[in-house]
């Protein structure tokens, strides 16, 4: 007998699991997305309680707990408020692939928002150290477009316009 | 225990086998307008004070899923607390907040979308463990056959009887304004369906559902200030089984018979089988209506078979709402159970109310072939 | 007070090894690590139990309602139990459910167990799936964000921040290396503060590697009973005095709303009557997710204004021996199986109350103990617990 002890071979089970889901939209997240797909136009929907305005719009406001029930057009032009820098490669969960970095995230209060209600997407930029709170934006919307987030591709400086 | 918990209101979407237009969010709102028009609750200090929800990250293909729900269910800088479970858990759960003296008041809902995933077998193919029961392909639906041939050899119930149920239950649906599959069948239609698992036929299980309910629940002190028909919990009892389907008794009721005598030690019931003016069971599939009707023991104990040809559902008012397998939601068999027994018991069930009906047992079950049970008993 | 409908104990607690890689046992058999280790804690059996509690998140995973699989190692077979998960806060909220079912008299004994394998998935992947499908999941980057550490810099300038950042960092590495159990064990050395930050990877903005909580495999198994069965047993209780759960709404809003830190303190201890918690209180057990957050809500949680929290971190006042000890578990920063993490923080709290928790035992008397959880769109679970019975 060897007086090695034969270190046991912990066998790993690799799996891939997904189930292809079909979400629904609603008459609320459906309208967001059917104007932004045909018309390239932001609709936030506006609590008839508190006059805050939700983007993405909701059925429900939080904070009153009624229906959402208003419209606004929004303009696509706005002021960062928070953004962030993300260095950490991670899975987009939708489609299983690894995001490239650095990219941006942003929260941006576009121009007539009501209440608290920045609107989140990525910030498009050349050059990360341009980043800042304050900046001037405007969304860029994508050629193709289906309905989806990725409908915008991003805000984009909007160069010489700091607020 | 301190005092009783009510279940001040009710409501239920209708279930329909894909609600399309409508996000989960969606859903819950119609039935929480409802339950906080009927009470006249809001969520300041006085109203509501917690919701207790019933969901399940795999079904609705997000993690914590209840934080889509948290502006739905008033949980802004307010407590919501999910019960990844049967409903009939949400039930049990939100029962204890009351009867713990931690809410007085508090909002009970549920939402499952079933249509969503491609197949709702492939959501609970994932309940099995990686190693052993995946790799043979078992999902609860395979599972629940294994457990209706083992329950069919036992008892000598035949798919013709099966069958006779089938249509029963569509009669019973065809007068509950929630109930999904409410067009008549012939015992002849049914039997013509294609296997599904052998020897569960496609008109033998539950169909895709998508659906949502809420409750209000409330202390007996606080109850009559929302309704003057208050429906009292006054038993509860659940309990799981073992994992692995070879080590169980897939003919028996090992759970559900000591979540039921949990139920009714609390409730004190001696006979079950005469203490219930209605019995609301989970029937995801067929064979589960005298298998479960057994382990409640609203039947004598191997006596489905004699019990279902002595016109035992139709005496003991079994499953008027249309049971589960007309359409309800896996994740809301048990709480839709419970749905009926109030309505029975406030007396608005329409053309299928039990006249004076003052005690029902509703039953729902958790996991593969029922591996977890849940009974609830409510009185009036 | 709260007037609860009878009292009810923790009289014991066990937990898995916590690390990045448990491939040498599955789901039950790490589950059933921390189930034998809190039975031995309470001197029970399992016969001695009636009800088994059960949370994670089923995504990371990827096990559909996986308490059925786990009976095999949590002991449910036979036994009543609920399944809660909600988010990162399920472990405190399933301390909150287990003090709600032995109050409400359904059950006597209560085994809570909260428990993830993040090696089975992918962490950042299962959290960003949290974002609505329509919208978010291809813009979230997990639980990653530099805002927290952001809003630290904002307001203390970017050096004393960065150092606070990375001295309470230090101390709860300083405590996870007391802490067996621990993941996460460094040996970080307080003088080499800046080198350690400057060479650790960067996540999002100011957060880095060195910051963030790990990814952990994990159980925790924590037992509740009722005030008769803490006499029957002639147990060593931590009694839950009260409870408080805050969640907010669905969309991530930063800085600008109240934080549930604050929020829940607030309710919490109006109803408990504390009105200084840096004094009435003995010890905390922070869920930390990084060490920014962990500098940033020290203050909310004590209700405290300005820079008081700020100056706990530099005076060593939250270390094992300080006046008000943080996390002397190491905290989330070290060890983070995420569905067991806040019921963890609720152990360790009760363990100090107890004077159970060996190596990293503080040495003063825990006489009150607080425990928080942190999970969801910034949601927070806050339990207090005391040595001795509530009235």
């Amino acid at each position: 007998m060897s007086n090695e002890k034969k270190e046991q071979e912990l066998i790993v089970s690799r799996q891939t699991l997904s189930i292809p889901q079909r979400f629904s939209t609603g008459p609320v997240m459906g309208r967001f997305l059917q104007e932004l797909r045909d018309n390239k136009r932001i609709m936030a929907n506006k609590c008839p309680k508190c006059g805050r305005h939700q983007l993405p719009p909701r059925e429900v406001c939080a904070l009153c707990n009624v229906e959402v029930t208003e419209w606004d057009e929004l303009p696509p032009v706005g002021t960062v408020r928070d953004y962030d820098i993300i260095f950490y490669a991670s899975p987009d969960p939708l489609s299983g692939e690894t995001r490239e970095v650095p990219y941006v995230e942003c929260w941006v209060d576009l121009d007539g928002t009501q209440g608290d209600a920045p609107f989140w997407h990525l910030l498009n930029v050349d050059d990360i150290s341009k980043v800042k709170r304050g900046l001037r934006v405007r969304v860029k919307f994508a050629e193709e477009r289906h309905g989806t987030t990725e409908d915008i591709e991003g805000f984009e400086i909007i160069e010489g316009a700091e607020s | 225990m301190a005092n009783r918990v009510a279940i001040c209101a009710v409501a239920q979407t209708k279930f329909e086998p894909g609600k399309k237009d409508q996000r989960f969010q969606g859903m819950l709102w119609e039935v929480i307008k409802s339950v906080r028009e009927q009470t006249g609750l809001d969520f300041s200090e006085h109203g509501i004070q917690g919701a207790i929800t019933v969901s399940d990250d795999v079904f609705d293909a997000r993690t914590i899923s209840d934080g889509g729900i948290t502006d739905v269910v008033g949980a802004h800088y307010g407590s919501e607390e999910k019960v990844a479970a049967d409903g009939a858990q949400g039930v049990y759960y939100a029962a204890a907040t009351i009867l713990s003296g931690h809410h007085e008041v508090v909002l009970l809902t549920g939402h499952c979308k079933e249509s969503q995933a491609i197949s709702r077998n492939m959501v609970t193919h994932l309940a099995f463990d990686p190693f052993f029961t995946r790799p043979v392909g078992l999902d609860y639906l395979s599972a629940a056959a294994l457990q209706a041939r083992a329950y069919m050899d036992r008892s000598g119930i035949t798919e013709t009887q099966l069958a006779d149920l089938v249509v029963r239950a569509r009669q019973w649906a065809a007068k509950n304004p929630a109930a999904q599959e409410t067009t008549p069948l012939t015992r002849e239609e049914v039997m013509a369906a294609p296997m599904a698992a052998d020897p569960i036929r496609g008109s033998f299980m539950y169909p895709v559902s998508d659906g949502a309910i809420a409750m209000i629940l409330a202390t007996e002190k606080r109850a009559a200030e929302f309704t003057d028909k208050p429906v009292w919990i006054t038993g509860l009892g659940n309990c799981y089984d073992g994992f692995f389907l070879g080590e169980r008794d897939l003919s028996g009721n090992f759970a559900l018979e000591r979540a039921a005598q949990r139920a009714y030690a609390m409730a004190k019931i001696a006979d079950p089988k005469t203490a219930f003016d209605l019995v609301e069971i989970s029937d995801q599939y067929a064979h589960q209506l005298p298998q479960y009707a057994e382990g409640l023991g609203v039947c004598p104990p191997s006596g489905g078979n004699q019990w279902l040809s002595d016109g035992g559902p139709d005496r003991q008012n079994v499953n008027r709402s249309g049971g589960m397998i007309t359409g309800n939601p896996l994740m809301l068999g048990g709480m839709a159970r419970v749905a009926e027994a109030v309505l029975q018991l406030r007396g608005e069930a329409g053309a299928r109310q039990v006249a004076g009906a003052k005690r029902a047992v509703a039953q729902g079950a958790t996991g593969p072939a029922g591996q977890c049970q849940t009974v609830v008993i409510v009185e009036n | 007070m709260k007037r609860k409908n009878r009292n009810v104990a923790i009289i014991g607690s066990g937990m898995s090894r916590f690390s990045s890689h448990r491939e040498e046992v599955n789901q039950p058999e790490m589950i059933h690590e921390a189930v034998v280790e809190a039975l031995e804690d309470a001197n029970l059996t399992l016969d001695d139990i009636d009800c088994v509690l059960h949370g994670n998140m089923e995504l990371f995973e990827m096990v559909h309602q996986p308490d059925m699989w786990h009976v095999l190692g949590d002991g449910g077979w036979g036994k009543s139990g609920v399944r809660l998960t909600t988010g990162g806060t399920t472990g405190a909220t399933l301390a909150c459910a287990a003090d709600n079912l032995v109050a409400s008299g359904l059950h006597d004994v209560i085994l809570a167990i909260g428990f993830e394998k993040l090696q089975e998935g992918h962490t950042t992947g299962g959290i960003t799936n949290m974002a609505d499908p329509l919208w978010g999941r291809s813009l979230q980057t997990g639980a990653l964000t530099g805002l927290g550490a952001q809003k630290v810099i904002d307001e203390f300038g970017e050096e004393r921040a960065r150092i606070a950042a990375m001295k309470y960092r230090t101390i709860m590495d300083e405590h996870a290396m007391k802490n067996i159990k621990a993941h996460r064990r460094l040996r970080l050395e307080r003088q080499y503060i800046k080198e350690t930050a400057d060479n650790s990877p960067p996540l999002a903005g100011e957060l880095r590697m060195i910051h963030m909580c790990s990814q952990s495999d994990g159980a925790c198994a924590v037992i509740f009973a009722s005030e008769e069965k803490v006499k029957a047993f002639k147990a060593n209780p931590a009694w839950v005095v009260d409870h408080e759960t805050v969640h907010r709404e669905e969309t991530m809003i930063f800085g600008s709303q109240k934080s549930t830190q604050r929020a829940a303190a607030e309710k919490l201890f109006a109803r408990a009557g504390i009105k200084n918690p840096r004094k009435e209180i003995d010890l905390f057990e922070m869920y930390d997710p990084s060490a920014w957050w962990g500098v940033d809500w020290l203050r909310d949680f004590l209700l405290l204004e300005g820079d008081e929290a700020l100056k706990m971190i530099e005076n060593d006042e939250i270390t094992i021996e300080g006046a008000f000890p943080v996390n002397p578990s190491g905290g989330v920063v070290a060890s983070n199986p995420i569905g067991a993490t806040a019921l963890v923080r609720v152990a360790e709290a009760a363990m100090q109350i107890r004077g159970t928790a060996g190596n990293h035992q503080v040495p003063k008397t825990v006489r009150r103990a607080m425990a928080s959880g942190f999970g969801g769109t910034l949601w927070t679970v806050l339990m207090l617990l005391s040595k001795e019975k509530p009235e």
